[in-house]
């Protein structure tokens, strides 16, 4: 049902099944169809041109009727093609799950054997194979399938390694499975979708192969003709009679681009990944749409966001990941900002910097000021000069986010001449100071190194170095200590808390952990399905956090020292942000929901001399006002 | 590095005797007996059983296996009877004219298809993406010997700007010149399907890398757009598109079998057809082993390439 | 109370660098001979960091990785290694991540029916209210019965993936970082719905994390992990408050609590051991501020300390403070 529509929403590959619909339907009624009998010559009306009286296409260079034989060659090309296709997919297959599902010996004793015959440029074997069993199509189709199989057991092998360490799989061997019921069951429903997007893109190539050996010579034998045969015939009257050249190779290109297209539409339509557009590129800053005023820069601060929006537009649904967030830091202060996952924590982030993967991201709302100057939606040009520079960014995952093939000196060396005209050697010591003050020992030696020689904190420190590399007013912190040990995550910490106090960084520190928060953050704003719900220094949120969901939140986070106990858990599941409730989005969650909290958007209000929440009936009184 | 490349000739050792054993195997299931084939319908039974003796055909098949791989080492692959020539010359002289064709092809397909790879993924869904995308359709589903037929009659027979076929004038001087206007055409016929399937796994290389977040710290660094492309992820796409290359390249000489009958290339894919439509086993043999043994070595430069642009490969 | 699972001398050590034939290049030791028991109804903790062998340790015990030594004991009998189903019935295992632990192309339901069908042979009619049962226990809704698993959220898949632990009708609960790929709100769900399914169901955990609030909010005993091998066990309310074992002593300041100044609990930047060479002696002592001499020459052993507390460790830290 969901593969058809995708399939039929394709232009291309609709084209190309309906074409492929005509050609089998034609290849199917060849033998009820009035046509001369294909391989009766008839010397006397040789050449004929198309068009001709009694021969729509013409004749060959035996006088046989170039229409009939065209067909009957189809019949014959398809069903070879076809037949070639199923026999390496099955065979192929076979022998990739077994290898990539058993593993160890008999893998490598497999997988040596099908490097064995991919040492071969495939159409040796193919020549070996035809030699040997002697020309025919048979044998043809036999040599074509012979060479393919060993494409498909290493494609499909690599698939069902990836299935066979999927934690699915143990869970079956709990349940009692043994593994052949585990192959059947469990590996192979994975597995077919690859195989028949294998299979729908090498049908094509099958066709073309078989044809090619039959072009040869090599394949079927007169006066039977499928495709190639008849091109190989023609090919001595190639300059005198080109028709006859013409008319079977045009039939070759037509199927052949049809199965290709087709081919490609199962496929996209198969792959999971290309199915929610994830394989597109993003490009090299965010797309702006932004409708309805643009805020003016109000205050001092050194970095401001003003109502920022930032959406994702996937197929037809609209994700609000960012709903309008206001936050602003200034010289020397760390600004928390904490949520769960799907908050829009990390999109406020990267929207910023316009570095939120677009498409599917754009922005559709507010402004980010830097000094004054609005951000969103400034030229590409004078937003690269600012990234890294001015304002830089430390990610999460330290391995995924350097470059695996350069070294860390190399990535050092360009994150400054991206900005600064520095000779590599003066680069280069720069390089080996910052990697000395985020505390790397051996510095002068690690310059050299790659990613992948270091552990995970290393690696961190070199996010951090690379984001100080120009000295930057403002750093952006994702999550930088989430896949880290805790160990490894308290000196990652020292050191950011020691850094921002000697250089009086400012800095944005995206985390869902109240720990963390409390030990480095002067300030912290809460998000949740996109929105601050609350802000205001941290003691004051951690000690009396004014919105329900802060304070829920906190109480059913484990903290170390406090023992054995029942945890308060917060009821439901946050709110999916393609459907947004009206009004409070926790409403659904909160315990002390009342009549007011789904009537229209609640406003940020100041709640106390410092706080700021997003609730009609906060958790704590306001403070006394005196007068 | 030297190291590693030794390891890599020594554990291409046992892939060659694979290789040697297949080919011997397939060659031994040929049904009737090559004394027959030689000697025609009007041999008499003395005649073959002579024959027979003389080619060392009495003895167990494992014996034989050793003694043709112990000859092929010392430079002996025998003497065709078709052409009353030692195998080993004819297959040199042979797969010199096919190195020169598919050497160039695959020089083509190489820059060409990475080069519109990058383009069409960073211009992905633009005007020069789907232009890409459609010639790259049409590559690679036009058969190279109907794609070569057609360039002989446009090119060769009716613009008159390229010989219709050959590798040397038959008159005149055997210049690089003359080798160039006899190469374009099959060269081209021959690049143009390998270009459209590097082209299509250089372009969805670059846009798995592409999602990268290597590639967003690049971004975030402040590098420009340009270096982001092709230093940051066409090195990273390297590593994948490479191993294609490799692939590609027994594609290649693979269509260059095609190539040379159309074109009448006096390359060893003619040869071996011929062969084989003539029974000449001795020839198959030691052209299928030779020819197979030169692309292992070539498969070991790639993956000697491989290891220096990648460090997480342990050399 | 009594022992439901008692581990002696198990150990598992991997081969690195295989080769067709002959020896593999290099023996890793991923989990050091140790000795463990485990009471019926009891729930017992297990810290450590990454790389610290937690995950091989679970995976032998239900015979998802055949150990190199040792033996499992289950109810005073021992289980030999050969075949998972006979563990199924037994011990059980919860994966860290909820989606990838259920197969895409399968529904729920026929999810739910692999362990009562391949472990106990029920019949249809019989496994249909089997599976409501389990889905009441769990607070799940049936009609989630037919659907697939990427239409979950990772909380509610992790709730199916401990109803079909929960089929094969097994005591024991092998507990891998359940919780770990989840928010913390829905974190706390999960962790009270495994405190009532062990109160009503009288379940045996093995709970392993590397949070150690978690652990030590749901553990009656915590044992902590380091390079493969128990360096400190002992009550839960004991372990992280008064540690004896200087690296559990690290870990308790390591983590992030509100409240608590931000400091670098360890002076200098240091890195877990090679594991492909690893050090002679106990494998903390680089990093271990009282190390002596004696600490590079064997590696300690597990000796009780007063209260319950065993701790391997030349120089334990005295008690209170």
């Amino acid at each position: 049902m969901g593969f058809l529509s995708l399939l039929a929403r394709n232009r291309l590959a609709l084209g190309g099944l309906i074409v492929m619909i005509l050609v089998v339907l034609l290849a199917l009624v060849t033998p009820l169809l009035p046509l001369a009998d294909p391989d009766v010559t008839n010397t006397a009306e040789r050449f004929q041109k198309p068009f001709s009286d009694g021969a729509l296409l013409g004749t060959d260079h035996l006088g046989r009727d170039l229409l009939s034989r065209l067909l009957w060659g189809t019949r014959l090309s398809l069903a070879v093609g076809f037949a070639a296709a199923i026999m390496a997919a099955t065979i192929g297959a076979a022998i990739g799950i077994i290898a990539g599902f058993y593993g160890g010996r008999t893998d490598n004793i497999i997988m040596r054997g099908v490097d064995m015959l991919m040492a071969f440029p495939y159409i040796l074997l193919a020549l070996a194979i035809v030699a040997a069993l002697g020309p025919g199509l048979m044998n043809a189709l036999i040599a074509v399938a012979a060479v393919n199989i060993p494409f498909f057991a290493r494609n499909i092998r690599g698939i069902t390694v990836g299935i066979a360490h999927k934690e699915f799989i143990d869970a079956a061997r709990l349940s009692g499975m043994n593994n052949a019921k585990i192959i059947l069951s469990e590996v192979l429903p994975n597995v077919i979708p690859v195989i028949v997007i294998a299979m729908s893109t090498t049908v094509g190539w099958m066709i073309l192969e078989t044809a090619g050996l039959s072009f040869l010579g090599l394949g079927s034998q007169p006066p039977q003709a499928d495709l190639g045969s008849m091109l190989g015939e023609a090919r001595s009257a190639l300059i005198t009679n080109p028709h006859t050249s013409i008319v079977p190779g045009a039939m070759i290109l037509i199927i052949v681009m049809a199965i290709n297209l087709l081919g490609d539409g199962v496929r996209d339509a198969l792959d999971p990944r290309l199915k929610s557009g994830a394989l597109s590129r993003p490009m090299p800053a965010t797309m702006v749409r932004r409708d309805g005023p643009i805020p003016t820069a109000d205050d001092d601060a050194l970095l401001a966001l003003r109502g920022l929006k930032t959406q994702f537009h996937v197929k037809d649904r609209v994700y609000k990941a960012v709903g309008g967030v206001d936050l602003s830091v200034r010289p020397g202060e760390c600004l928390g900002v904490i949520g769960e996952s799907g908050s829009g924590k990390s999109v406020t982030a990267l929207s910023i910097m316009g570095l939120v993967a677009s498409p599917p991201g754009v922005i559709t709302g507010g402004a980010v000021h830097y000094k004054g100057e609005d951000l969103i939606g400034a030229p590409y040009e004078k937003l690269r000069s600012l990234r890294g520079d001015r304002i830089a960014y430390i990610f999460q995952d330290p391995l995924a986010t350097l470059h695996p093939l350069y070294t860390i000196g190399d990535q050092l060396i360009e994150a400054v001449r991206a900005h600064h005209g520095m000779g590599r050697a003066a680069a280069r010591a720069h390089a080996i100071d910052l990697l000395k003050s985020v505390r790397i020992p051996n510095a002068d030696k690690r310059v050299d190194s790659y990613p992948h020689e270091m552990s995970g904190g290393m690696r961190q420190r070199v996010g951090i170095a690379m984001a100080l590399a120009n000295e930057p007013e403002v750093i952006i912190a994702d999550e930088p200590t989430t896949a880290l040990d805790v160990t490894v995550q308290a000196q990652i910490l020292s050191l950011l808390d020691d850094l921002r106090r000697d250089r009086g960084l400012a800095i944005i520190f995206i985390t869902h952990d109240f720990g963390v928060v409390a030990q480095l953050c002067d300030r912290v704003a809460v998000m949740y399905a996109g929105k601050i719900v609350e802000e205001g220094p941290t003691n004051v949120i951690l000690n009396a956090p004014a919105h329900p969901y802060t304070s829920r939140l906190m109480a059913c986070v484990p903290e170390l020292g406090q023992g054995r106990r029942e945890l308060a858990a917060i009821p439901g599941l946050p709110p999916v942000v393609d459907n947004l409730p009206e009004g409070c989005a926790f409403a659904d969650r909160c315990q002390k929901v009342r009549e007011g909290c789904r009537a229209g958007t609640i406003a940020l209000a100041a709640h106390g001399a410092s706080q700021r929440v997003r609730c009609i009936a906060p958790e704590t009184a306001l403070p006394e006002v005196s007068a | 590095m030297a190291g590693y490349i030794l390891k890599r000739l020594i554990s291409a050792i046992p892939v060659l005797f694979g290789i040697s054993i297949i080919v011997f195997v397939i060659m031994a299931m040929i049904p009737g007996d090559p004394a027959t084939a030689i000697l025609g319908s009007y041999a008499t039974p003395e005649n073959v059983e002579k024959l027979n003796r003389d080619l060392g055909l009495d003895k167990p098949m494992v014996l034989r296996y050793f003694i043709w791989l112990g000859n092929m080492l010392q430079g002996d692959f025998g003497r065709s009877f078709s052409l009353n020539r030692e195998v080993l010359d004819e297959v040199l002289e042979r797969f010199g004219a096919t190195l020169v064709l598919a050497g160039t092809a695959f020089v083509l397909c190489s820059i060409l298809g990475v080069a519109a790879g990058v383009v069409s993924a960073a211009r992905q869904y633009g005007f020069a993406d789907k232009a890409i995308t459609f010639a790259v359709l049409l590559g690679i589903s036009i058969p190279s010997f109907f794609l070569g037929m057609m360039m002989i009659l446009i090119f060769a027979v009716q613009l008159r700007w390229f010989p219709v076929s050959g590798m040397w004038p038959i008159y005149g001087a055997r210049d690089l010149s003359a080798l160039i206007s006899h190469l374009t055409l099959p060269a081209l016929a021959l690049a143009v399907v390998a270009t459209g399937v590097i082209a299509r796994l250089s372009r969805s290389a670059m846009l798995e890398v592409l999602r990268q977040d290597f590639i967003r710290t690049a971004r975030a660094k402040g590098v420009h757009e340009r270096s982001v492309i092709w230093r940051h992820a066409l090195r990273a796409a390297m590593v994948s598109i490479i191993p294609v290359l490799g692939v590609q390249a027994g594609f290649v000489l693979s269509g260059a079998v095609y190539i040379e009958m159309v074109f009448q290339w006096p390359g060893v894919g003619r040869m071996l057809v011929d062969a084989i439509l003539k029974r000449d086993i001795l020839l198959v043999q030691g052209g299928v082993v030779f020819v197979a043994a030169c692309y292992v070595m070539f498969n070991i430069a790639v993956d000697v390439a491989q290891s220096m642009l990648d460090p997480r490969i342990k050399t | 109370m009594t022992t439901a699972l008692k581990l002696t001398n198990l150990s598992k050590v991997f081969e690195v660098g295989k080769r067709m034939f002959g020896p593999a290049k290099a023996l890793v030791r991923a989990v050091q001979p140790t000795s463990l028991s485990v009471e019926h109804g009891e729930t017992l903790g297990i810290v450590g960091e990454s790389g610290c062998g937690k995950s091989t340790f679970a995976r032998m015990l239900v015979g998802l990785l055949p150990a190199s030594t040792g033996e499992i004991e289950i109810d005073g009998e021992p289980l030999d290694n050969a075949d998972p189903a006979l563990f199924g019935k037994r011990i059980q295992y919860v994966f860290q991540d909820p989606i990838s632990s259920l197969n895409p192309r399968k529904t729920i339901r026929q999810i739910m029916e692999g362990p009562l069908k391949h472990l106990h042979g029920m019949a249809h009619a019989a496994r249909t209210e089997r599976i409501r049962e389990i889905f009441a226990a769990v607070n799940l809704r049936e009609e989630f019965l037919d659907r697939y698993p990427h239409e979950f959220s990772g909380g509610q898949a992790q709730r199916i993936g401990i109803a079909r632990a929960l089929a094969a009708d097994a005591r024991i609960l092998i507990l891998d970082e359940p919780v770990s790929a989840l928010d913390v709100s829905v974190q706390a769900q999960v962790l009270n719905l495994l405190a009532d399914l062990k109160e009503k169901l009288g379940l045996t955990y093995l709970f392993i994390s590397h949070d150690l609030a978690v652990v030590e909010a749901v553990s009656d005993r915590v044992a902590v992990l380091y390079f493969g091998s128990v360096v400190e066990i002992g009550p839960a309310d004991q372990v992280f408050a008064h540690p004896k074992h200087p690296y559990t002593k690290l870990l308790a300041e390591s983590a992030p609590v509100v409240g608590r100044a931000l400091t670098a609990p360890e002076g200098r930047e240091t890195e877990l051991p090679d594991p492909l060479n690893p050090p002679n002696g106990c494998a903390f002592k680089a990093r271990c501020a009282f190390a002596s001499k004696e600490c590079g020459l064997e590696p300690p052993r597990l000796e009780q300390q007063s209260d319950g507390v065993w701790t391997a460790c030349y120089h334990p830290l005295s008690g209170s403070k």
